[in-house]
């Protein structure tokens, strides 16, 4: 893929989804994977999140290590590091606010999907397989 | 697992660096991530090439500067409240300033305060928002970028606000403030600008018209009359002080006729009324070089800055904001004092003489003045307001001028009609 071809929406996830869907819920993916997993480094996030999603969703890095430096600076998430030859790794781990906040984020997510269902279960988008049925 | 060797490590973090990644946590985390992706590509069977570049590929448009401009913007984005409060202090501020220019303009009270009260919100609160907000928004390098903007702005504020207030340190501020926006601030900004531009020679146009504008207000700042204009105005007040002076003694020569015994009181009066004008000059010198009065000469004021300035006789006879003045020197008791002796002076002309000399007597503040535009004025606005210091200097000589002359034509009347032995009162 050539740098110019990848669309704007590229910044935030894989375009599988609209980049409006999915901009407010990066967050939410990055806290309640801490959540799960004690530590984690930016790489690692990525790679398990393609894994989880089956690739459905990508968090580009263009988009993570902002989210990750936003979270700790709002005192959600603290690094420790540890060296590897000539390089550093830093890995993120919820502080106690940040676990709380976790825990807020998902279950008002899991709240709005829901919703959305209730509110989205009526809507048949093809008419026509509804006949032939 | 594949690992890279040292000098792979180095060559990707200076790449990092290269590519306009100043902030160093986010050298680290970048650093960290682009070696363990590329060591598990190189895994499954690629080149280091081939894995760099696919790596650097996921960062997507901008690359990884964006990756810095996207942290920046996020730790930066100011909340609600704080947006509102700057705001809020950047139109009251502005509110105010551009209202006290126009009382200022219209001379009516208050203008002052408001231009004050609007300068420090604008120097206290408002600036510095602004300049923290972008200290943190922008890489480290570019902070003294922003302290020097923000300290040339801030000077050139308060120098302005100085100059408007006649308060002493006006000029060295606004000299100051704009130096450090002319020299510090404009080269810095289009340095930056101009390393990072795609069309330099825009980029240094632009600079020149930035520099060039600051140049020509600085200038403008310079402007004054000619110095043959004011070496004329000086030499005019030279002369009428000399006729004064010459006027005085030939004055005092014919008080010690017997004949003119019973003038005594003219004397007394005209005495105080000169003497009253030439401490009001002293006044106003002093309130433009800002000691005590008597410590200099009126022939010191043409070397001063100040002796442009209108604000000065308008504030101390006219009152500051046209409040009335009720002070020793304000204008409408001058002009009482003008009437007074002018009065007096008549009651020394027989009757059949005083209707002739009454319309043709100097110091008078009857009839009708206009303003330089052409509007009708009274006497004391006339002479005080929108003159400069210099002029109103030149034309208090000239008054003292017409005083010695009055009374030294009593005088000379007096003498030549001896017959009159009891002048009517």
């Amino acid at each position: 893929m050539h740098k110019s071809l990848i669309p704007n929406s590229f910044m935030y996830h894989c375009p599988m989804y609209s980049q409006e869907l999915l901009k407010g819920t990066l967050q939410t993916i990055v806290l309640s994977l801490l959540a799960e997993n004690e530590r984690m480094y930016g790489y690692e996030i990525t790679q398990h999140v393609k894994d989880k999603t089956a690739g459905e969703i990508q968090l580009t890095e263009g988009a993570l290590y902002p989210t990750l430096h936003k979270l700790e600076a709002d005192g959600f998430l603290t690094t420790e590091k540890v060296s590897i030859g000539k390089r550093v790794r830093k890995y993120y781990r919820l502080t106690e606010n940040g676990n709380k906040q976790a825990n807020d984020k998902v279950s008002e997510f899991r709240r709005f999907s829901e919703t959305m269902n209730a509110l989205l279960n009526s809507f048949n988008p093809n008419p026509e397989l509804q006949w032939l049925s | 697992m594949a690992e890279l060797t040292e000098h792979q490590v180095e060559l990707i973090d200076a790449y990092i660096k290269e590519n306009g990644v100043a902030q160093h946590a986010l050298q680290e985390d970048l650093l960290d991530h682009l070696c363990t992706s590329i060591e598990h590509r190189i895994q499954q069977g690629e080149s280091f090439e081939e894995a760099f570049h696919y790596t650097l590929n996921l960062f997507g448009p901008g690359g990884l500067k964006q990756v810095q401009t996207e942290t920046f913007k996020l730790l930066t984005e100011m909340n609600a409240i704080m947006k509102k409060v700057t705001f809020g202090f950047g139109l009251t501020s502005t509110f105010l300033l551009l209202a006290g220019t126009i009382f200022k303009l219209m001379h009516w009270p208050g203008a002052n305060i408001m231009v004050l009260l609007g300068t420090a919100i604008l120097v206290l609160f408002y600036l510095p928002m602004i300049l923290t907000h972008k200290v943190k928004e922008s890489p480290r390098d570019e902070a003294l970028l922003h302290i020097l903007g923000f300290l040339g702005l801030a000077a050139t504020t308060v120098g302005v606000l100085f100059k408007v207030l006649h308060w002493p340190g006006a000029a060295v501020m606004l000299i100051g403030g704009m130096s450090i926006l002319a020299f510090g601030y404009v080269p810095v900004y289009f340095y930056k600008r101009y390393q990072t531009s795609a069309n330099r020679s825009v980029t240094l146009s632009s600079f020149m018209i930035a520099l060039a504008c600051l140049i020509l207000i600085f200038a403008l700042m310079k402007t004054g009359n000619s110095i043959y204009y004011e070496h004329g105005v000086m030499v005019s007040n030279e002369n009428l002080t000399q006729q004064t002076r010459q006027l005085s003694e030939l004055n005092a020569g014919l008080y010690d006729r017997s004949s003119v015994e019973n003038l005594a009181e003219l004397r007394t009066e005209s005495d105080q009324l000169v003497n009253h004008l030439e401490s009001l000059k002293n006044e106003l010198i002093a309130w433009a070089a800002q000691t005590d009065p008597l410590q200099l000469a009126v022939s010191d004021l043409y070397e001063m800055e100040k002796k442009h300035n209108m604000a000065i006789p308008h504030d101390l006879l006219l009152g500051p904001d046209d409040a009335p003045n009720n002070g020793r020197f304000s204008a409408n008791e001058l002009k009482n004092m003008f009437d007074h002796y002018r009065t007096a002076v008549l009651q020394q002309y027989p009757p059949d003489l005083r209707p002739l000399m009454e319309a043709n007597l100097g110091l008078r503040t009857d009839g009708s003045f206009t303003d330089a535009k052409g509007q009708p004025q009274s006497w004391v606005l006339h002479q005080f307001e929108n003159t400069p210091l210099f002029t109103v200097i030149t034309n208090i000589t000239n008054w003292q001028l017409e005083i010695r002359q009055m009374e030294n034509q009593v005088l000379l009347s007096t003498i030549s009609r001896p017959e009159v032995s009891d002048p009517p009162r």
